[in-house]
């Protein structure tokens, strides 16, 4: 039998292992216990998980602390928790390793790092992501929420009413002709809504890309949270949904909740099968009102082959496909890897994303 | 296992709706404690069937909204009936009455024209059953006014007033995961994921639902789907896909599932181009030989 003391202490670790359980959710799972069999273990799970799972994401973790909890000690589960959650993720690289040198990685004598796509002048716009300061990825956001601005500027199916336009709002209008006694003499219109584009957003945060992933990071950051339509992803070896853990209020809460659940990446690249596994649970969702952004610089270790056929998957189903190349930004750079001469003749817009002049310049292509 | 849970199992198979013991009792729970069951899933696994079955169980009637982006309310609560409101003050209009009594005329309870929200809320007889389907679909304005009539079941019409639900509705939702839904609205619901069923599942399915099947072919049907699932292909085929086939076999009076009968139906359980390439392949090399 399960007590409520029992239950909160339950709802408590589901918490500390990210399943978020609200106060009220607690409540209705205690109210479940009155109508099911409790002496009946199956059926105590399958109801505490359809009420504090509200994901079938959260599916393994609830059945693995259901397990556990039913087998030991709560208070003990909930200590060796919180100790795993706070060790550190150690030896790993990419995505993690620039994760966790995130607030020291700014060069003290703020000079920039060598790299292909470094500039010569010191002026803002042209000056390499690799040398930035706070002040710039905020203008890096500002930047973020003007794009999106963009993406809302065609007509919907969704209606509203104007001063003047082509379709008599008549709901209005009836209103109108009861002062006149019935006679309809003046109309009111409506018009579209503005129709809303989609923005999936794949970005590579393999080893070759650690100067870069920051701030095209914190650029995918600031468009998911200006605009509910955007799906971001990240990808070295193996590609994961990041679009939750980027949905937070500030960007050093969300790449907290991202360095907590992708640590152990390693530093190659596999474009190719990433874009395979995202086309296998996401292609459906593209249409042709959708604009995928890849964000890569296109060292592949994997077959150039797979990559042509992922990505020929994704033009034909796209609105607009977009590559942006950091390395691009280098006049001397030529797209001679394998990886990306199988990708050139399949993508719509190939474009420099080294600095912010670049991130400009791409503003006109979000717009279908 | 709870009595009542038993029972809906029991109920749901006379509909052929083969239930496990987990939507079994997502069901009662969702009707015990009366919320909304949002079930998620991908295509074709029979998740509309669920609120479908449900409805025919309790002997009630099934309210459908079909969700779209630009749905809005005036599709999915209520409209006013602009040519009868037009004509009844053509009608009216030598007659005496004052602008407000004309307007309370027309603005009243029968030049209303109730979409599924108002029909199930307004549903006098006994609780319907309220399927919204693909709620994944709408866009994010509608789920944030669905959220507010699922929570308490009421509706105000600035013109009427408000009108409180005489029987909650038993509310399904589903949603293909094609947007995430908002926190709150999965927070209002009980969820349930119904995945693509095992073997031993698909074939007691293809047996129901198609009585008519040899126990042999049936077999190899589901066999051959549940192969063709662990393929890497764009649209991965669902119940209703193999159902699709197995009537198509039946119709073509097949006893057997060779290479050149699978070729010939392809279409009834794929429909890319590009995954039916992949799938000849595959069955070129015999790899769906029995």
């Amino acid at each position: 039998m399960i007590q409520i003391e029992e239950l909160v202490r339950f709802c408590r670790a589901l918490r500390e292992s990210g399943i978020h359980v609200t106060p009220a959710e607690v409540i209705t799972a205690a109210t479940v216990f009155q109508v099911i069999d409790t002496s009946d273990r199956d059926e105590v799970f399958l109801s505490l998980r359809s009420v504090l799972a509200t994901s079938v994401d959260d599916f393994p973790a609830f059945a693995e602390l259901f397990d556990e909890f039913w087998s030991q000690s709560p208070r003990k589960l909930v200590e060796r928790d919180v100790i795993t959650r706070n060790a550190p993720a150690k030896g790993a690289k990419g995505l993690a390793f620039f994760l966790e040198h995130w607030a020291n990685s700014l060069r003290a004598d703020g000079k920039p790092i060598n790299v292909p796509g470094a500039s010569d002048t010191e002026s803002g716009a042209e000056k390499d992501f690799s040398a930035f300061t706070n002040e710039e990825l905020e203008e890096i956001s500002r930047l973020a929420r003007r794009v999106v601005k963009r993406l809302a500027s065609k007509p919907s199916r969704r209606w509203r009413p104007v001063r003047r336009g082509h379709k008599v709002n008549l709901r209005r209008s009836l209103r109108l002709s009861l002062k006149t006694g019935g006679e309809l003499i003046d109309l009111a219109y409506k018009q579209r809504r503005p129709k809303r584009t989609r923005l999936f957003v794949i970005c590579d945060v393999s080893g070759s890309m650690d100067l870069y992933s920051r701030l095209l990071l914190q650029f995918v950051y600031g468009l998911q949270n200006s605009f509910a339509r955007v799906e971001s992803f990240v990808f070295a070896t193996s590609l994961s949904r990041i679009t939750g853990e980027l949905k937070n209020k500030t960007y050093q809460r969300a790449l907290d909740r991202l360095s907590a659940s992708i640590h152990g990446w390693s530093g190659g690249t596999r474009i190719g099968a990433s874009l395979a596994a995202f086309n296998a649970q996401w292609l459906r969702r593209i249409d042709k009102r959708t604009i995928v952004i890849i964000l890569s610089d296109g060292w592949d270790t994997g077959e150039p082959e797979q990559l042509a056929a992922a990505l020929s998957l994704l033009k034909a189903r796209a609105g607009r496909l977009i590559w942006l190349n950091p390395l691009l930004g280098n006049t001397t750079y030529q797209p001679a890897t394998r990886g990306m001469q199988a990708a050139l003749p399949l993508i719509d817009v190939f474009a420099p994303a080294h600095d912010l002049a670049s991130l400009r310049a791409l503003e006109p292509h979000l717009v279908l | 296992m709870r009595e009542e849970v038993k029972q809906i199992q029991r109920l749901l198979e006379e509909q052929i709706y083969i239930a496990d013991a987990a939507v079994a009792t997502a069901l009662y729970l969702s009707m015990a404690l009366g919320k909304p069951l949002l079930i998620e899933g991908p295509a074709g696994v029979g998740k509309t069937e669920i609120a479908k079955a449900l409805a025919n169980a309790l002997g009630a009637r099934l309210i459908r909204l079909q969700c779209y982006e630009g749905l809005d309310t005036t599709t999915a609560l209520y409209e006013w009936n602009y040519p009868k409101q037009l004509l009844h003050l053509k009608l009216e209009e030598s007659s005496p009455a004052s602008e407000a009594e004309k307007e309370a005329a027309i603005f009243s309870e029968s030049f209303l024209l109730k979409r599924p929200l108002l029909q199930a809320i307004t549903e006098h007889e006994r609780a319907p059953v309220l399927l919204i389907d693909e709620i994944d679909r709408s866009d994010e304005e509608f789920e944030a006014f669905l959220l507010e009539v699922l929570s308490d079941f009421q509706v105000t019409i600035p013109e009427i007033g408000t009108i409180k639900a005489t029987h909650r509705p038993h509310v399904v939702l589903t949603s293909n995961r094609s947007r995430d839904l908002s926190d709150a609205l999965r927070r209002r619901c009980l969820y349930h994921w119904i995945d693509y069923p095992s073997a031993e599942k698909e074939l007691e399915i293809v047996r129901a639902r198609v009585p008519a099947i040899e126990a042999g072919l049936a077999a190899r049907v589901t066999s051959v789907m549940q192969a063709t699932r662990t393929m890497s292909l764009s649209k991965i085929p669902g119940v209703a896909e193999t159902l699709d086939w197995a009537n198509a076999l039946v119709a073509l009076q097949a006893t057997e599932l060779n290479s050149e009968i699978i070729a010939e139906t392809i279409g009834c359980f794929l429909k890319d181009e590009a995954d039916i390439a992949s799938f000849r392949a595959e069955l070129d090399v015999g790899r769906f030989e029995g």
